[in-house]
């Protein structure tokens, strides 16, 4: 029982969390950060991207890091090539992800 | 082009969009789903209650981290705290569609706000944000709760699937990347000048340099980090960001 209130809890947390600024109209982000917003998704995407392209298991090495940073550019690059197709983006990622560990296991190095 | 699509047709076309997007979102998420499932069940917390964390929190790492608590016999109040601090960054989400999605009833409003997680506010943004804008209201409605509503049953589907059958599934095909390469992807038409980039790339290195830190805090700290940096990128070129969407922010 206490376990399914605490659950419930973190739903309401997190469920005002995502309403704040959506519940009433006269509740906005103040007008001197407003320039600033479009900035909020790349900065929160980053921080989440980021460490797990250069740390993938928690911490750098060249074993992990270099795969999967490869892999990152080669997402990059396909889904610029594709026009912005985000599954061909994550299939190229996987592909380089998967060869290069591959090659890193082969040479000895993973 | 001779026959203009409808109103309706233009509709149908962003639910299925919707749909399709967040559809792809999902099957990378496969990986991390079913481990995560897997991961809670062993928790010691009632497995339907974890399946139901995907409904009510619908936020990936802090149910992680919440029921993990929960199962080593943490205090209620110190479960709330850790998810509420691993979901603050849905704060800025809430902040940055506020403009897009103003002039929505209240009800759609907070409707919206439910299904608010991480890949939906990234689809919801790049579609909002891009130069043609989200197209009519009904197109709006129909990409959003098509897209949201699509990634709250394949994380729920995920979850379960993770819950009761993920010690079935072998782990020899290594899929552990699929998630940040999902964020990336996520990330990149979000990018759309030099501040942008910056504070994508210092945000996610702060973010990386505070990985020590207790209760999901390494996030908000690259967030943090990263809107800060991307802020004195627009301050020193003098000019709003190019993609903000409202005319009201030339004044300001």
């Amino acid at each position: 029982m206490l376990d399914a209130i605490a659950i419930l809890l973190g739903g309401v947390v997190t469920y005002i969390t995502r309403a704040i600024f959506l519940v009433s109209r006269r509740v906005r982000p103040p007008r001197a950060v407003k320039r600033y917003l479009p900035l909020v998704g790349p900065a929160v995407l980053g921080a989440i991207a980021v460490p797990g392209l250069l740390a993938p298991g928690g911490e750098i090495s060249l074993a992990t890091t270099v795969p999967a940073v490869l892999a990152g550019a080669a997402a990059w690059g396909a889904w610029r090539l594709a026009r912005r197709q985000m599954v061909v983006g994550l299939v190229a990622g996987l592909g380089v992800w998967w060869a290069s560990l591959w090659l890193f296991h082969t040479l000895g190095w993973g | 082009m001779t026959d203009l699509p409808t109103p309706r047709d233009r509709t149908r076309s962003a639910v299925l969009q919707g749909a399709r997007d967040s559809g792809l979102v999902i099957l990378a998420y496969i990986p991390f789903g079913i481990a995560l499932g897997a991961t809670l069940a062993t928790s010691g917390v009632d497995p339907w209650l974890v399946v139901s964390s995907s409904v009510l929190i619908f936020a990936g790492a802090s149910q992680l981290a919440g029921i993990q608590l929960l199962g080593a016999g943490a205090g209620i109040a110190l479960v709330v705290l850790t998810v509420a601090v691993v979901n603050a960054r849905h704060l800025l989400y809430s902040a940055s569609l506020q403009p897009h999605l103003a002039e929505w009833p209240r009800g759609l409003r907070l409707l919206g706000a439910f299904l608010l997680a991480d890949p939906v506010y990234a689809l919801a943004a790049a579609r909002f944000e891009r130069p043609g804008g989200a197209g009519s209201r009904h197109e709006q409605y129909g990409y959003y709760f098509a897209a949201g509503i699509t990634c709250l049953i394949g994380w729920t589907g995920l979850t379960a699937a993770g819950v009761f059958v993920g010690s079935l599934v072998p782990d020899s095909v290594p899929l552990g990347l699929a998630v940040p390469l999902t964020f990336l992807l996520l990330l990149l038409p979000l990018v759309k000048d030099s501040a942008g980039a910056v504070a994508a790339v210092v945000g996610g290195i702060a973010a990386l340099l505070a990985s020590g830190l207790p209760l999901g805090l390494a996030t908000l700290v690259g967030a943090a980090v990263g809107l800060v940096a991307g802020g004195v990128v627009i301050r020193a070129s003098g000019t709003p960001a190019n993609s903000n969407p409202d005319p009201e922010a030339s004044d300001a």
